[in-house]
């Protein structure tokens, strides 16, 4: 029935053409229902390509040796499907007792691409100098001690107050989940976040020519 | 056997079903139901180096990649980029597809499989329950040219608005998505698809699934399908066939009164109900179509132990591969 494949060609066509059009249509209103900013994985392409390149198969939530990741449901729009954590319930540990990158190597497109230790760019930790107890008169290191590059990422002035390096901060997590205050004092802002005015700062000597930096950095 | 083939016009007894376990229907589902299977075992700690994924894409034993080639192509065009792994995975059910048609619709899918069972359910129903001693009516029929459009449409959104938007709201991913890794809002809409298999019966299948309108253009002269005997099709047009297809397809009106060799509707989706309720053997599920001198069907339920066919070559039979 040759019939049948020119009926179905004409109409996939068709369709193309539409889909361009919803497409456009979606590009000028400022593609909405894109989800809040979410902490990734490590290796996570900027946001936007991000959302584009991941298929939602889920295989990083499976292959994550510390059943770090979740997938966000239907709620966060068209970022449902897609993998995220939550670091004071269970920070990213990096897979420091493997060799590499579970997430990364499960990935089947480049939504999750192999990067540098010190490149990972999750977020960047921000301390609440009115909760953190190294602010209000207790000597506290736990997220000091937690943190993957202490003295680099985390370190202490004179009064042993607590700092965030942002150049060396990758957004882990471990300081987070380590912090004994209740509301945490120290808390990761997504990178996501971060992609508007003081946008990732500094992070251009870390990350040199890679031209996978943080969404929306112009070149140095 | 000529004396048999001299009687031939003689109406003769009707062909009772195959008993389960040698019916398509069980083996359909039994396919199904494992893949289901090795998905929630895949999520299961420690065991996601055997088999891990959802359909949008599984890796088996850690090494093939197995990718819905929709997903594959909305994220390649979505993100301008050549995954590998990717498209090495829905190039390998591409060229099952090919070679075997779209068998992932009938034999695969778990939305199918839920729906599939659905069906069951409503005529258990009918049948048991409420007494009636018909079939379901068939499914109205509707245009499927609308799951090519739409397959198209998520195409050309990938493009401009760099969504793999299928994969999001897929109904197949949902249901999976729910069942392994518990995000349960999408069961909300496979709910509405199941409910609107009571009023307008595989209304997504037929007309609207993006997935099953790739499958069936990829799958088309695909080697494993319904095959007609030349022999016995179009003596008596009973329509058990085309009354019992899931998918409202023809079968008697379009295919086997008209000398066709092989049911090559886009919508077949390769489930053998029909081969089942066939009382003369017309049909058979195969990768080999009936030679253009068959014989004709044994006169017996050739499934029965008190079959008397004797030497009889039986076409029904050789249909198990």
């Amino acid at each position: 029935m040759a019939d049948w494949t020119r009926r179905q060609f004409v109409a996939a066509g068709g369709g193309i053409i539409a889909g361009i059009g919803l497409g456009g249509l979606y590009a000028a209103t400022g593609r909405p229902a894109r989800g809040g900013p979410m902490l990734r994985p490590p290796g996570a392409l900027p946001e936007e390509e991000f959302l584009a390149a991941c298929i939602r198969c889920g295989q990083c939530v499976q292959a994550c040796p510390y059943d770090v990741l979740h997938l966000a449901d239907l709620d966060e729009g068209l970022a449902a499907g897609t993998p995220y954590f939550v670091p004071s319930e269970n920070p990213c540990n990096l897979c420091r007792d493997h060799n590499s990158l579970r997430c990364i190597d499960a990935c089947p497109t480049s939504a999750l691409s192999p990067v540098e230790f010190e490149d990972i760019d999750i977020g960047e930790a921000h301390i609440c100098k009115g909760k953190c107890l190294a602010y209000n008169g207790t000597i506290c290191r736990a997220c000091w001690h937690a943190c993957p590059f202490p003295d680099d990422a985390l370190y202490f002035d004179d009064l042993l107050r607590v700092h965030v390096n942002t150049d060396h901060c990758i957004g882990c997590g471990l300081c987070e989940h380590a912090c004994p205050t209740d509301p945490k004092a120290v808390t990761i802002t997504p990178r996501g976040a971060l992609v508007s005015p003081g946008a990732g700062r500094g992070k251009q000597s870390r990350r040199g020519g890679q031209g996978r930096g943080a969404g929306g950095e112009g070149e140095p | 056997m000529n004396s048999r083939a001299a009687n031939h016009p003689r109406p003769r007894p009707l062909r009772k079903g195959p008993p389960w376990y040698r019916s398509w229907t069980f083996y359909r589902r039994l396919t199904a139901v494992v893949f289901l299977a090795l998905l929630v075992f895949g999520s299961m700690n420690g065991f996601e180096r055997f088999f891990r994924g959802s359909t949008s894409g599984t890796k088996i034993l850690d090494v093939v990649p197995i990718t819905d080639p929709l997903a594959a192509i909305e994220s390649a065009v979505a993100s301008r980029e050549f995954h590998q792994t990717a498209l090495l995975g829905a190039g390998i059910l591409v060229v099952f597809a090919v070679v075997m048609g779209p068998v992932f619709c009938g034999w695969v899918c778990p939305l199918g499989l839920v729906l599939d069972l659905n069906h069951s359910i409503r005529r258990f129903v009918r049948r048991r329950i409420l007494g009636k001693r018909k079939e379901l009516p068939v499914p109205k029929p509707v245009s499927s040219e609308i799951k090519y459009a739409l397959f198209g449409v998520l195409v050309g959104f990938a493009v401009v608005a760099q969504i793999p938007l299928f994969q999001i709201v897929s109904p197949i991913n949902l249901l999976v998505r729910a069942i392994v890794f518990g995000s349960t809002l999408g069961l909300a809409f496979v709910a509405v698809i199941v409910v609107m298999e009571w009023i307008w019966p595989r209304l997504w299948c037929r007309a609207l699934c993006p997935l099953g309108s790739f499958y069936s253009i990829v799958g088309r002269l695909g080697l494993f399908r319904v095959q007609i005997n030349p022999y016995e099709a179009g003596k008596v047009p009973c329509k058990r066939c085309a009354t019992r297809c899931p998918m409202g397809v023809p079968i008697m009106d379009d295919y086997t009164m008209k000398g066709e060799r092989a049911v090559t509707h886009p919508n077949c989706n390769r489930c053998g109900e029909c081969t089942e309720v066939c009382p003369r053997g017309v049909l058979k599920l195969s990768l080999f179509p009936y030679p253009r001198d068959a014989a004709p069907a044994p006169s017996c339920n050739p499934h029965e132990g008190d079959c008397d066919c004797g030497d009889v070559p039986l076409p029904v039979m050789q249909s198990t591969t």
